[in-house]
């Protein structure tokens, strides 16, 4: 018995087995979620939903339109937060709630776009080279360490540059605009973190019995990586998209405050941060609410993907 | 263990062999026809000589190993990084003199955050579940949580515009020409990626400490009369320091990655900004130098904590030596 | 000749305040060791025994820990004492080995510091002095090649080796007494046996006291001058060593004894477990705490607790209402 076992607990536990049954482990589903997860739901679904319906919803105006008062158009941060528009308007006059809620649909399609790639190639290689191991894990680890070597904004900014350069010389892509450049060199820096955990993950439940019976009876690797191993993944894998959503959504914020943001019209939060951020003395709104956003929005993310992670592993362990 | 520090050299210069090549490549895509590296590197107005006499002294001609040869001698031997035509002076010169920010950056991030990170572990570790504990927990989970850029806005809006107390655009000092200056134009794009590196650090370290202070050999130094200070250094400390250990080398990845974002935010001229506006003018040479360095400053330092890691950790030492 | 034993506990009552309630480990315990005396404590788990030896010391750390009574070394009383006086004692004047030798010894540090560590610490020693005292202290403990020890790690020890390190830490300062917790369960039999004798010849060596607590009876048979026998936090029965195994009283001790299985018992003969748990030590019961359990309880078992009272014999109190029959011998010695 070690010194910091000899709490309460463990000399009533050695003391009172005859004492009333424990209580037993409440079931996870009926367990009442903490506030933080809550608030992160919460604000997601909101934000989410807003975003989805801004076109319909009368109290939003299009992002490109001005706000006009008493015939004045409102540029130059004239109007601060208020009732008429209720983040402010910016240096052009445009409403920024307006802005807002519309970055938030390119930020979030591109987060979860890029998401949706790195899962699916990260996913792959990681799975490839935790089952198969040798050479293919070799080859595998040396590609992600090299991803994992550099600084992740590094290669994103030589990458989308280089697709830029790539969409002139080849005209079938010209459906490459900036906002896909972004998803997919986002997504791409995102397979070797993921590439990493899947293999890790892959390598344990390689040992596990029931993919050894499974093999035992003759199965594929294919069909042994699809019906049993990767079922298994899932918790894994969608926590860390929960919290890997967080991530890519600030990388994409940072793009654009480097410069590397979507084509012309369209807003995004990084855009928005960027454009205004020499003006905080005169309109501070203008700034600070997308930044407020994507905090929030980041934050939402990585309580969500924590507790879920706590979650899958409680249920993990009760196997 | 010397093997193993020979097989840990070799798997770092494989990486560094296979990333450089990469970016080479990568920065050469698009950039077929024949001259055309030098022509987009030297711009539109570039005459034909100047041109050719580019793609000769830098084989930009040639296939791509050619060209990685040509530029890994240059670095290692010639110590010609190339010519960085927007510029107009050659690679070695522009980065010489930002790299001691870029680094200086980097160093006093991850100090700091360390500073910060040790005594709040220590605090929220011995003070366990109390409300000390669970508030500062909350805070590092925020500060875990929060985008360089917004903390950058942040503190730029507290300190620059509603104080004054920084100066809007940061003059390049060097630490011995002027100090006080020097701290000052560091101070917040410091403070920006240090904040985040201590939030990850003491989340790290506290879990540890906790679960070391439970372990028997803290109660049988307790038992030995050991005061509380000489049980939290030479014990407690010592034997949780690992994964905070190795999140600072992930950490240093991540704080020279948000140098950029930084220098940019804060005008600080360091590799970061010459990085960005490297690549949009299309200056190879420059781009793979940075890339280079600092490839080499992560795999370096990588390296050096794994040492670390077996000189503190003698079951490290070995497992590798029966390898 | 000193009136007083060398450490003296009265009426220790260490309560850990927990949600479910106080939990009573140790509830009201009397000890006596003299100086260079072998005392055994001996209780299943849950017995109180290893709260006992670490509430003497005093080492039990937490707002959740009530420590009442009196625990007097050498005069001085230490419970109330601020941890800062306390601590002089540790390690120098009262030493304690743990059951586990691998997790107790410092896995990153070399056995050689840590062996030294009381010696600097304590004693103020030198590298140099204090590295060649840890030498000698390996050479106590019989460990072969005391200086290539010097530089080794816990982890390329054996078992029986580490337990040997940890006794040499304890010796350390030359304490008055040593409080060693189950220090051989962890181990292999044979290695048992050895880790006692160690301790034994220090102990003579040394003339220093040893509260030896383990819930094994073969090993307080042969080591030990005096043994304590614990249940549910209470003393219930002591005497010197010979004593106790030739006549113990209290039916808790007898069934103890009867427990062991006999190399020459007929073969199959089943094994005479106590029925039964250990009480709820938030709720123990009003009466002697052993009843519930006991073959020979009556009513006024489970209603009065039974007081501990001397036994006839010099140094054997029991606490009994009905104790176990005293054969021909000693028969009209020793009443309740």
């Amino acid at each position: 018995m070690t010194l910091g076992q000899l709490t309460p607990t463990s000399v009533e536990q050695a003391a009172a087995a005859s004492a009333a049954a424990e209580a037993v482990p409440a079931d996870p589903r009926r367990q009442r979620i903490p506030p933080g997860p809550a608030f992160g739901i919460v604000f997601l679904a909101v934000l989410v939903l807003l975003a989805v319906l801004a076109d319909v919803l009368p109290f939003v105006r299009e992002a490109t339109d001005k706000v006009v008062v008493d015939d004045t158009t409102m540029t130059r941060y004239r109007l601060g937060p208020g009732t008429t528009a209720l983040f402010g308007t910016d240096a052009l006059g445009t409403d920024v709630f307006a802005k807002c809620l519309y970055g938030a649909r390119t930020t979030l399609l591109v987060g979860v776009g890029a998401t949706a790639i790195g899962l699916a190639f990260g996913g792959a290689l990681g799975l490839l080279a935790g089952y198969l191991r040798g050479l293919v894990d070799r080859a595998v680890g040396i590609l992600v360490d090299g991803m994992l070597a550099m600084p992740g904004i590094v290669l994103a900014i030589v990458m989308i540059v280089k697709l830029d350069v790539i969409k002139e010389d080849f005209g079938f892509l010209g459906w490459l605009t900036r906002r896909w450049q972004i998803t997919i060199t986002l997504g791409i820096l995102a397979t070797a973190p993921l590439a990493r955990i899947v293999r890790a993950q892959t390598m344990s439940l390689r040992e596990r019995e029931f993919v050894l019976a499974a093999r035992s009876i003759g199965a594929t690797t294919r069909r042994v990586l699809g019906r049993e191993i990767l079922p298994n993944l899932a918790p894994t894998m969608i926590t860390v998209s929960c919290t890997g959503l967080g991530i890519l959504i600030a990388a994409e914020a940072a793009l654009a405050f480097l410069g590397l943001s979507v084509e012309v019209p369209t807003p995004t939060w990084g855009k928005l941060i960027d454009q205004n951020r020499n003006n905080l003395d005169v309109g501070w709104w203008a700034t600070i609410f997308p930044c407020v956003l994507l905090f929030l929005t980041v934050l939402s993310f990585n309580l969500v993907g924590d507790w879920l992670a706590k979650r899958f592993d409680i249920k993990r362990a009760a196997i | 263990m010397r093997s193993y520090v020979l097989q840990r050299l070799a798997q770092f210069l494989i990486v560094f062999l296979a990333v450089t090549f990469g970016v080479m490549v990568l920065l050469r895509l698009g950039l077929d026809a024949p001259g055309d590296p030098a022509r987009s590197m030297l711009g539109g107005f570039a005459s034909q000589d100047l041109i050719d006499a580019t793609n000769a002294r830098y084989h930009l001609t040639s296939n791509y190993f050619v060209q990685y040869f040509h530029w890994l001698k240059g670095l290692l031997v010639d110590q010609d990084l190339g010519y960085s035509a927007s510029n107009s002076m050659a690679v070695s010169t522009m980065i010489g003199r930002r790299i001691v920010t870029t680094l200086l950056l980097g160093f006093y991030a991850i100090g700091s955050g360390l500073l910060l990170a040790v005594p709040l572990a220590v605090a929220q570790a011995y003070r366990r579940d109390r409300w000390f504990d669970k508030s500062s927990s909350f805070v590092t989970f925020i500060f875990v949580s929060v985008p360089s850029i917004v903390i950058a806005v942040f503190l730029k809006w507290l300190f620059v515009d509603t104080f004054s107390l920084f100066p809007r655009i940061a003059d390049k000092v060097y630490p011995w020409q002027d100090p006080w200056e020097h701290a000052v134009n560091f101070a917040l794009p410091t403070l920006t990626l240090a904040l985040p590196a201590a939030a990850v650090f003491s989340r790290l370290l506290r879990g540890e400490l906790v679960l070391t202070l439970q372990s028997d050999f803290i109660g049988l130094a307790r038992a030995k009369g050991m005061s509380p200070r000489r049980i939290l250094w030479r014990h407690a400390l010592r034997n949780s320091a690992f994964t905070c250990l190795t999140s600072v080398g992930v950490q240093l990845g991540v704080v020279l990655g948000g140098a950029i974002i930084a220098e940019t935010f804060f005008d600080l001229d360091g590799m970061g900004l010459l990085l960005i506006t490297a690549v949009l003018t299309n200056d190879l040479f420059t781009v793979q130098s940075i890339t280079a360095l600092l490839v080499i400053t992560v795999v370096v330092a990588n390296l050096a904590i794994d040492l670390l890691y077996s000189a503190i950790d003698p079951r490290v030492r070995l497992a590798s030596a029966l390898q | 000749m000193n009136a007083e034993p060398m450490l003296v506990v009265d009426g220790l009552r260490t309560h850990f305040r927990t949600p479910r309630g106080v939990v009573r480990a140790v509830d009201g315990v009397d000890l006596r060791v003299e100086r260079g005396q072998s005392v055994g404590i001996v209780g299943e788990s849950g017995s109180g025994k290893t709260v006992l030896s670490r509430s003497v010391m005093g080492i039990l750390t937490g707002p959740e820990v009530v420590r009442t009574g009196s625990v007097r070394f050498e005069g001085v009383e230490l419970v109330g004492r601020p941890v800062k006086q306390l601590r002089q004692l540790w390690g120098r004047e009262l030493a304690m080995v743990f059951q586990d030798p691998m997790g107790s010894l410092n896995p990153l540090m070399r056995i050689g510091d840590q062996v030294a560590e009381p010696l600097r610490v304590h004693l103020g020693m030198g590298a140099a002095t204090a590295a060649a005292g840890a030498v000698r202290l390996l050479t106590d403990v019989r460990i072969p090649h005391p200086e290539q020890r010097l530089r080794q790690y816990p982890h390329e020890l054996s078992g029986g080796m580490r337990q040997r390190v940890m006794i040499a830490i304890a010796l350390a300062c030359g304490p008055k007494v040593l409080f060693a917790d189950e220090p051989t369960t962890a181990l292999d039999v044979t290695v048992q046996a050895q880790i006692l004798e160690l301790i034994g010849e220090q102990r003579r060596e040394r003339n220093m006291a040893v509260v030896l607590v383990t819930h094994d009876l073969g090993v307080v048979a042969r080591h030990t001058d005096h043994i304590v026998v614990m249940y549910a936090g209470q003393v219930v029965e002591q005497a010197p060593t010979p004593t106790l195994f030739a006549s113990m009283r209290h039916r808790y001790t007898e069934a103890l004894m009867r427990s062991i299985p006999a190399l020459d018992a007929p073969s199959h003969s089943r094994l005479q477990a106590i029925p039964g748990r250990p009480p709820d030590l938030v709720n123990p019961p009003a009466g002697c705490r052993f009843a519930p359990r006991c073959a020979h309880a009556s009513d006024r078992c489970l209603v009065e607790p039974p007081p501990l009272l001397d036994a006839g014999e010099p140094g054997h109190r029991f606490a009994c209402w009905h104790p176990v029959e005293l054969t021909a011998g000693l028969r009209g010695r020793g009443t309740p």
